[in-house]
């Protein structure tokens, strides 16, 4: 599998990792990183507490990594999360939202990583 | 010539983000132009400030970070003299995040995700050249020695003080050293350079209690621009005190010259009478304060309205020459000698002016030469005029001030004089001040032996009041000797004055050189100067300076004695 197949399973936009990353290499080595990122478990873990703190700094770092490497769906649904847990912004969703959301995110990350763990074993 | 770029190391950036990917990007879009390092959070990144402090020019830094935020860093930085001067790009893509982080003194931001990298490397590359700038205004901006002001700044802020807070109505002070250059070959650059610095400090300790700026304008001397002071005796005496205690062992004297706040006087303007009022009062210890007033304005203004007027007082002839005669008093009756050229000044709304007010001044800028070449070209002419009226020759002394001295032409010059007028070189003498022999000792002693040569004679002026060496006296060419008046003056009341005019007469004869006794007033000092061999004499007994028409009555009578002798 190349990345490119890659990111046409999982849905990622190619061009953007590219544009961030500028080199497959570099692509390669963040994307097979991802599932021992650990981020999205913390995410999981704090929609068990509903820690406003912890909800919203793992849902930072989740944009953030998605955002560089072309995940958009994943860092999209991640920014919701961490705008509703910003300090200071009132919140817009439901404790029970907010947990459906998070199930959304943790279930997109594992068809992600699902792939991920695929495309490595390909190489 | 090296461009910038070769002569400066390469610049260190650090790049603050517990997300790997974050610092790899950062690190790809860097590393072909900066020396890049990391720190993972805000308390690594704290200690590798703390270690880089001298080789940071950026810090890149991510806001949402586990254990120590960017916030915590920046806050952290800004509370700190030394990390304050390091830039801070926040890395963050939101708004609010953003206004927070350039209230704490980011300089910057970019957001994620890092697409365009060109974006982020020109926003890096602006953000160290404005701090780099800006170090280098600050820099330039203070002496390092004193941490007082530089000259332009300290103009530049007086002026603005002095534009945008009229109502301040600030003083300007002037304060130097006495003989730093002395004090600096003495005791050493080093000893020199801390009295400077102590002396900084307490002129900052100064401005801590009162309202002003200051400036150490340039070697050893010092401008503040203050409120006013009532007492500026206090304000001289606090600083010499300081530099007293500082070292008890070494004489250290400071002066000060003041120009009180008036209307409409730039700071400009009043620092230079603040320092003309600083050099009056140069090397009087006793002294050491001059507050700049209304006589030394209608000085200054006079001076300039004299530097102005000079050019048509030699062109409209206000300048006069006026003669004073010497005698030979070893004959009975004296017999009259040769006389000295004087000038005068007959201003057309000024009146009268006495060359003690237009002669230091002219020889302080150089102009004295114009009135030196006028006094020449009346001289020689006087006296061919009285040659071909009496057939008679008087030989006129003229002055060479130091200017003249430099002057390359100066021989060329007073041939043509001579031979224009069909005179002798002998007809005309040259008075050379004492001091000059000492300035110049080299080059004037070629340009005496020159004039020897030609057949000028050549006196030295004012022969003691400055700094003669017998040494010197032996060495130098001169023809007469002029002893300064000052010896004279009590010469019949006071007893060392006596032994000392006989004591220069005596060395003269021994050098075979004859002697024109100057300011004799009355008979008793002639006949004090006439027992002790003196030749010639100058002075009030005899005549004061005539003009010319009025000079040729003296010349009558020594016409008519000859014949009778």
């Amino acid at each position: 599998m190349t990345l490119q197949e890659l990111y046409e399973r999982i849905d990622g936009d190619y061009t953007q990792a590219t544009n961030v990353l500028r080199m497959d290499k570099l692509i390669d080595k963040h994307i097979r990183r991802l599932p021992n990122n650990g981020v999205v478990d913390k995410l999981i873990a704090a929609a068990d507490t509903m820690d406003a703190t912890s909800l919203f700094e793992s849902a930072h770092a989740i944009k953030g990594v998605c955002g560089n490497l072309g995940l958009v769906k994943l860092a999209a649904a991640a920014s919701e999360i961490s705008e509703e847990f910003r300090p200071g912004n009132p919140r817009n969703f439901t404790d029970d939202e907010v947990k459906a959301k998070i199930a959304g995110i943790s279930e997109l990350y594992e068809k992600t990583k699902a792939e991920i763990n695929n495309y490595e074993a390909s190489l | 010539m090296f461009k910038s770029k070769q002569i400066q190391r390469q610049r260190q950036v650090l790049v603050v983000d517990d997300q790997e990917i974050n610092r790899d990007v950062l690190g790809l879009i860097l590393e072909d132009d900066y020396e890049v390092i990391y720190a993972e959070n805000g308390r690594e990144a704290l200690e590798k400030i703390q270690e880089n402090l001298d080789s940071l020019s950026l810090v890149m830094l991510d806001l949402i970070m586990p254990e120590m935020d960017g916030f915590e860093v920046l806050e952290t930085m800004r509370d700190d003299e030394e990390m304050s001067s390091i830039p801070v790009i926040v890395l963050t893509a939101e708004k609010e995040a953003e206004l927070k982080a350039l209230r704490l003194g980011a300089a910057d931001f970019i957001t994620k995700p890092f697409d365009v990298h060109e974006i982020v490397l020109a926003r890096v590359a602006r953000i160290v050249e404005l701090s780099e700038g800006r170090q280098l205004i600050s820099a330039a901006e203070y002496d390092k020695l004193t941490m007082l002001y530089n000259r332009n700044f300290f103009f530049e802020y007086a002026n603005r003080l002095y534009t945008y807070h009229p109502e301040l109505h600030l003083d300007a002070v002037v304060m130097n050293i006495e003989q730093f250059h002395s004090v600096n070959a003495l005791n050493g650059r080093e000893f020199g350079d801390d009295i400077l610095r102590i002396i900084g400090n307490e002129i900052r300790a100064f401005l801590s209690e009162t309202e002003g700026i200051a400036s150490r304008f340039d070697a050893d001397r010092f401008d503040i621009y203050c409120v006013h002071q009532d007492n500026y005796h206090a304000v001289l005496e606090r600083f010499q005190n300081k530099v007293n205690s500082i070292s008890p062992n070494v004489n250290i004297h400071l002066r000060m010259g003041v120009k009180p706040w008036s209307q409409e006087v730039e700071p400009i303007v009043m620092f230079d009478r603040a320092r003309a009022a600083c050099n009056m009062v140069r090397g009087d210890y006793h002294h050491p304060l001059m507050i700049y007033n209304d006589d030394m304005l209608m000085r200054e203004l006079l001076n300039q309205r004299l530097l102005n007027d000079l050019r048509s007082a030699v062109d409209d002839k206000q300048l006069q020459v006026y003669y004073q005669p010497k005698y030979d008093i070893q004959c009975e009756p004296p017999k009259l000698s040769s006389a000295e050229a004087l000038v005068r000044w007959k201003h057309p709304e000024l009146g009268m002016i006495s060359p003690g007010s237009f002669v230091p001044l002219f020889e302080g800028n150089g102009l004295i030469s114009i009135v030196d070449d006028f006094v020449w070209r009346e001289a020689a002419q006087q006296i061919a005029a009285w040659k071909e009226k009496y057939n008679f020759t008087l030989p006129v002394s003229v002055n060479i001030s130091r200017t003249d001295v430099f002057d390359t032409t100066l021989v060329d010059r007073l041939k043509e004089l001579v031979e224009e007028n069909g005179l002798d070189y002998s007809n005309i003498k040259l008075e050379i001040t004492e001091s000059a022999y000492t300035e110049n000792s080299k080059g004037l002693l070629d340009l005496i032996d020159s004039l020897r040569e030609l057949g000028f004679a050549i006196e030295m002026d004012d022969f003691g009041s400055g700094y003669s060496s017998l040494n010197m006296l032996s060495s130098m060419p001169i023809d007469v000797l002029k002893m300064d008046m000052k010896f004279i003056r009590n010469i019949e009341t006071n007893e060392t004055d006596r032994r000392l005019v006989q004591l220069v007469l005596d060395i003269a004869k021994y050098l075979n050189v004859p002697v024109v006794a100057e300011g004799v007033e009355n008979e008793k000092q002639l006949e004090i100067l006439r027992n002790a061999s003196c030749d010639l004499v100058q002075g009030y007994y005899f005549s004061r300076p005539l003009p010319a028409d009025e000079f040729e009555k003296l010349i009558e009578r020594e016409i008519a004695t000859e014949r009778d002798r």
